[in-house]
């Protein structure tokens, strides 16, 4: 009693010092310097490093695990589902020529389980790291009142969940992408039999037949795994070539006969228009992109990999006064600043390729830009990597974009069937590729096809971050034995010639 | 003396990679340019966007708070705090109900 009677008097003091009337002084919530739509790769990133330059920040994230598509429904379900199912291949039709005798079996419900724990593991790594940088996590799905208001909705269903209003100076949104449904609405996903990727990492057993409509990377890469599993896949696609945009001609040629020789069959130039559920099977009309006879297809699943599409849905976008172009995606400039000036927004829902790694790197950039006025991204410096066996893995110029914008160009390639550590380990499928500008030997494209190119690609990330020339790098030293000496013998092979081929 | 071997071919080829190392930024904003990524008919008509932008609400730098001279605000915390957080002393609700009981709440 004696502390309250204290209390009470000191708050009596203070309020005779000012006017009086304090009781009915309403006091808003402290505003939070950044509040973060979305907690995939871009959105959890950005709401980090927001923190740890300081700002009160907060992320509104409605599936109710962190991580995104990328971390529950894409890229590591799927490459725990790819290292798995090669480990299963590979011990089926690659041990005995290594002198190691075993009989193996498929146990499915506890490969898809290994799947699952490593999302887990990882989901929650991200609420740790949010809890050490001090990020206030919000599960519910956040929707605009004006440009500085959001309306939070919990996802817990519980009766006393009322939704909640909060107030942000700034607002980044990175609320990612969905999949795309087939074009024209012929085919609907219903993740049982006609599946998109999220259904495809979850199949409870292995069709005996599947069709994957689309040869870009998510297709290429379930059809890979279920491949691997047993099942015989046909990859059906609208254009002449695999591996979806950005890869080099040569390499896709190249990828496509290496597929094909592990059993995947490929129908390119290929359009589908219609499936249909027929006594447990789905019929497949598809008839040749520039017209001609349709032929018919049967699977006992269809995997729908047309593509990604940006996700706002719920978002109440009108409300922030955000506009968007024609593709639904949210118009920004290069410091990612919407038409709303305390609105920025970063990753799939917004211009440029749908990758984690890209997302990432603009939620860094957009926070500095908040917090410094300055940022950076480059565009021109951004990997591909499809996560196959060999992998695919690409950055910068292709040697078909350069030709179309008249670069004079030098190629230095390198094969991996020359290279030591390819050959001892029996895997040296593809090669390196160095694409030059032919004046000043500066790397202008890397592509590289072969065992553990998507940990290689770095390397040239790294020279074209640096604008490195072809001899920078063939000049430093590179560990022998190993695969990254393909890499510098390529770089030799550009400016002058490579000594193991 | 001799010179080393790395010293040598320095002489000879200067790479053409170039380490920026520590970034110092200055002390002014960049300024907006259209996104790389953004197609070619929006990167045309950036100014009109850029237009949009200006004439949009209220933004800051997350930390700092915009002063008005004549005292009128657009958003609740660009007031002086005293006006949206003032500095009493919130109670809890026991002590709330202490004083409403004249203490009998307490035992």
């Amino acid at each position: 009693m004696l502390h309250l009677r204290r209390v009470a008097q000191k708050n009596l003091i203070r309020a005779g010092k000012r006017s009086v009337g304090i009781r009915g002084l309403a006091t808003a919530a402290e505003p939070y310097d950044v509040v973060v739509i979305g907690g995939g790769p871009g959105g959890y990133v950005a709401a980090i490093k927001a923190a740890q330059l300081g700002l009160r920040t907060a992320c509104v994230e409605k599936r109710g695990s962190l991580g995104g598509t990328c971390l529950n429904v894409g890229c590591i379900p799927s490459k725990a589902m790819l290292n798995n199912s090669h480990l299963y291949h590979q011990a089926q039709h690659d041990f005995e020529r290594r002198g190691i005798d075993a009989t193996v079996s498929l146990n499915l419900p506890k490969m898809l389980q290994a799947k699952d724990q490593a999302v887990t593991g990882l989901t929650k790594g991200i609420e740790l790291l949010f809890r050490q940088n001090k990020v206030d996590y919000i599960k519910g799905s956040a929707s605009f009142i004006s440009s500085t208001k959001l309306s939070i909705t919990p996802i817990d269903s519980a009766a006393e969940s009322q939704p909640t209003e909060i107030d942000a100076k700034n607002i980044v949104i990175a609320t990612g992408s969905e999949v795309s449904p087939f074009p024209g609405g012929a085919i609907t996903i219903d993740e049982q039999q006609i599946v998109s990727s999220t259904g495809a990492l979850d199949l409870k057993e292995v069709p005996k037949k599947m069709v994957v409509i689309g040869g870009g990377i998510i297709g290429l890469e379930m059809g890979s795994v279920w491949s691997r599993l047993g099942a015989e896949v046909t990859v059906v696609e609208f254009l002449g070539a695999v591996g979806g945009a950005g890869i080099d001609d040569e390499v896709a040629k190249s990828f496509q006969r290496i597929l094909g020789k592990q059993g995947i069959k490929f129908k390119l130039n290929t359009k589908v228009i219609s499936a249909e559920k027929v006594d447990g099977k789905v019929v497949l009309q598809a008839e040749p992109a520039k017209g001609g006879a349709a032929e018919s297809l049967e699977a006992d699943i269809v995997l729908v990999a047309v593509g990604r599409r940006p996700h706002i849905e719920g978002l109440n976008i009108e409300a922030a006064g955000v506009e968007m172009d024609n593709k639904g995606r949210i118009i920004i400039d290069d410091q990612y600043t919407t038409s709303q000036k305390n609105i920025k927004c970063i990753g799939d829902v917004t211009f440029g390729p749908m990758l984690a790694h890209k997302a990432e790197e603009e939620g860094i950039a957009a926070v500095e830009f908040i917090k410094t006025g300055h940022g950076h991204v480059n565009y021109n410096a951004i990997p591909s990597v499809v996560y196959t066996h060999p992998e695919v893995a690409w950055v910068g110029k292709t040697e078909q974009e350069l030709k179309k914008e008249g670069v004079s160009y030098k190629i230095g390639k390198f094969s991996f069937a020359a290279n030591s550590r390819a050959k001892t380990n029996l895997d040296s499928e593809g090669f390196v590729k160095i694409l030059t500008e032919k004046e000043t030997d500066r790397i202008l494209g890397v592509h590289v096809i072969g065992p553990n190119a998507g940990e290689m690609i770095a390397e040239g990330v790294l020279a074209v971050e640096y604008g490195a020339s072809a001899e920078d790098v063939a000049r430093t030293t590179h560990a022998h034995p190993t695969l990254s000496e393909a890499f510098k013998e390529a770089c030799m092979a550009a400016y002058s010639k490579p000594i193991h081929m | 003396m001799y010179p080393s071997l790395r010293r040598c071919s320095a002489g000879v080829r200067t790479p053409l990679i170039k380490f920026l190392g520590k970034r110092s930024f200055p002390s002014t904003a960049d300024t907006p340019h259209p996104h790389p990524a953004a197609p070619l008919e929006l990167q045309q008509r950036f100014s009109e966007f850029l237009a949009k932008v200006n004439s949009s609400g209220s933004s800051q730098p997350a930390s700092k708070s915009k002063q008005s001279s004549e005292g009128v605000y657009s958003e609740f915390w660009e007031a002086p705090p005293r006006f949206w957080n003032p500095r009493i002393r919130h109670l809890e609700e026991a002590e709330m109900n202490a004083i409403m009981s004249g203490g009998a709440s307490s035992y």
